[in-house]
């Protein structure tokens, strides 16, 4: 379990490659063995064959050679939760952990998840948005799949899975945007009314009211069936450029009209950051949000923005739980959580505005 | 003061979503908020995460024979994936034809799989469909399927049921054909 944890927080050096307003993205595929039925229908000795049939194949793909197989019934309540907050596997898949299994590999870059839903769900992903070598990657580990294990596809239906709002290609892909100035502005409900009418989803968190919460925006395909991978890919990709665009145009806008409202909510985040000493994850949130605005700005220096993604994750209920290696209560979490960020905040140097 | 959808306790955090042009806001507690996850879950819209099957089924736009449908490998029936919103397995999609095109036909972009391993995709290696990335995007961009689409997917699904000795659906795809080429 050791290696686990040890696993578990390394930080990703590609965090170093991030970008302004994309936060992350991933593709994933579903795919099922023909012979067996859906997780949800199948019987303990049928889930076991199905993983272990997996396993075996996985194991042997050039591509999947540096990384970890997890039981999921082995681990505790908050280890399942941290892998979830790490973006390598579904809340879903944490729930019924029977014959469950989770693949990842060393740069947690690459998960497969067996049994969840379907019986294999494999997905990349990345601190930027590059979805041609993504989907490289993913189709060359779905190929040596394919060439090895009997996969469900049909010729009309495509890759048969348990949902048919899977079914076709079996891909999922989403990016997660901040959009600060969106929200700040109030573009964003419009914003997302018009990517929906395009057939994609969006999924934000808001607080009540009309204060946000996050400023984070998940946007991914609605539809799998009826166009391949590359076209659903490359207007996913347009449609994320033209959001970047508008959140690029209006940080201008707010740097013009807002800019003492900027530089004091920017100011007092970082104040709290600082100084706190009892913080709640929504909280942090907000004020990190803040942060990777000041950076994206040049207020803050252009390489912390790796050093923040790292950090929202390793404030989250769970990892702070894997890390003090026990269950906390939630003041005890947000004690922890307020250290964590008070060390990491002392470092960081002044924020330099215009 | 609104309850979280997940737990009852008083909601504090309301997430916003639009799908199929209809808005719908779901309202947690923090601790609902936390675990059902800010970060990347299932592309899901989460509205739908409680009752997936119900869901599916209001947006279907004829209705299914009251009884007959039946899985013969698993037992899966339209009852128990409006309940469930999950097939049982593969051959869910050969018995339960009808509920699946339903759902299929109010969910998806078309009814004919386009991606890898189909038919229209066999001679180009998926190498060279990811290097048209941009090529392609614009002329797929019209919502609307042009006429010549339409009937290329009909004359695939024909293809597809004729192959699997469907004859009734065939001659039903076939008088669909007939009238689009008349129009
Ligand atoms: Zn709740
Ligand atoms: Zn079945």
């Amino acid at each position: 379990m050791n290696d686990f944890r040890e696993k578990l927080f390394q930080d990703s050096k590609l965090t170093k490659e991030t970008i302004p307003v994309v936060v992350s993205s991933r593709i994933r595929l579903a795919r099922n063995l023909a012979d067996f039925k859906f997780v949800k229908y199948a019987c303990k000795g049928d889930l076991h064959a199905v993983a272990e049939r997996c396993e075996k194949i996985l194991s042997s793909c050039p591509l999947l050679m540096n990384g970890m197989t997890l039981n999921i019934c082995d681990l505790l309540d908050y280890e399942k939760l941290a892998l979830v907050e790490r973006h390598l596997c579904s809340q879903e898949f944490i729930i019924e952990t029977n014959e469950s299994k989770l693949f990842f590999t060393d740069d947690h870059l690459t998960s497969i998840m067996i049994n969840e839903e379907d019986h294999l769900r494999m997905q990349v992903f990345r601190y930027d948005l590059n979805f041609r070598t993504m989907f490289d990657k993913i189709n060359a580990i779905d190929d040596h799949v394919s060439e090895n294990l009997n996969i469900a596809f049909d010729n009309r239906y495509g890759f048969l899975t348990a949902c048919p709002t899977n079914v076709g290609t079996g891909m999922r892909a989403s990016v997660m945007l901040h959009l600060p100035a969106l929200v700040i502005t109030k573009q964003i409900s419009n914003l997302i009314l018009a990517v929906q009418k395009l057939g994609f989803v969006v999924r934000g968190l808001f607080g009540e009211g009309s204060d946000a919460q996050g400023n984070f925006f998940q946007i991914s395909n609605q539809q799998t069936l009826g166009l391949a991978e590359v076209d659903i890919l490359s207007r996913l990709t347009q449609i994320i450029k033209s959001i970047v665009d508008y959140e690029l145009n209006a940080r201008e806008i707010v740097k013009k009209e807002k800019i003492i409202w900027l530089y004091d909510n920017i100011g007092r985040a970082l104040g709290i950051l600082r100084g706190c000493y009892c913080l709640t994850s929504i909280d942090a949130i907000n004020c990190i949000s803040l942060m990777l605005l000041a950076t994206d700005l040049g207020y803050l220096p252009n390489i912390l923005r790796g050093d923040l993604n790292q950090m929202m994750m390793k404030i989250q209920s769970s990892h702070i739980q894997v890390l003090e290696n026990r269950i906390l209560n939630s003041t005890e979490r947000d004690i922890k959580r307020a250290e964590l960020l008070r060390e990491f905040f002392a470092t960081v140097p002044n924020l330099k505005f215009d | 003061m609104e309850k979280c959808q997940f737990c009852g306790k008083p909601a504090t955090v309301h997430m916003t979503q639009v799908v199929n042009n209809k808005t719908t806001v779901v309202r947690m507690c923090n601790e609902c908020a936390a675990k059902h996850g800010l970060f990347d879950k299932e592309g899901l819209p989460f509205a739908m995460l409680s009752n997936l099957g119900e869901a599916l089924f209001f947006g279907m736009k004829q209705n299914l024979p009251a009884n007959g449908l039946i899985c013969s490998k698993c037992g899966c029936t339209p009852m128990s994936f409006k309940e469930t919103g999950r097939l049982g397995c593969p051959n869910c999609y050969k018995d339960l034809k009808l509920l699946i095109d339903g759902i299929i036909e109010s969910s998806q972009k078309g009814m004919v799989h386009k991606g890898k391993y189909s038919r229209e995709r066999a001679t180009a290696t998926q190498m060279n469909a990811v290097n048209s990335f941009t090529d392609t995007s614009a002329r797929k961009h019209s919502n609307k399927l042009s006429m010549e689409e339409k009937l290329n997917e009909l004359q695939e699904m024909l293809d597809a049921a004729i192959k699997a000795e469907q004859y009734e659906e065939a001659a039903k795809l076939r008088d669909e054909i007939k009238t689009l080429k008349g129009l």
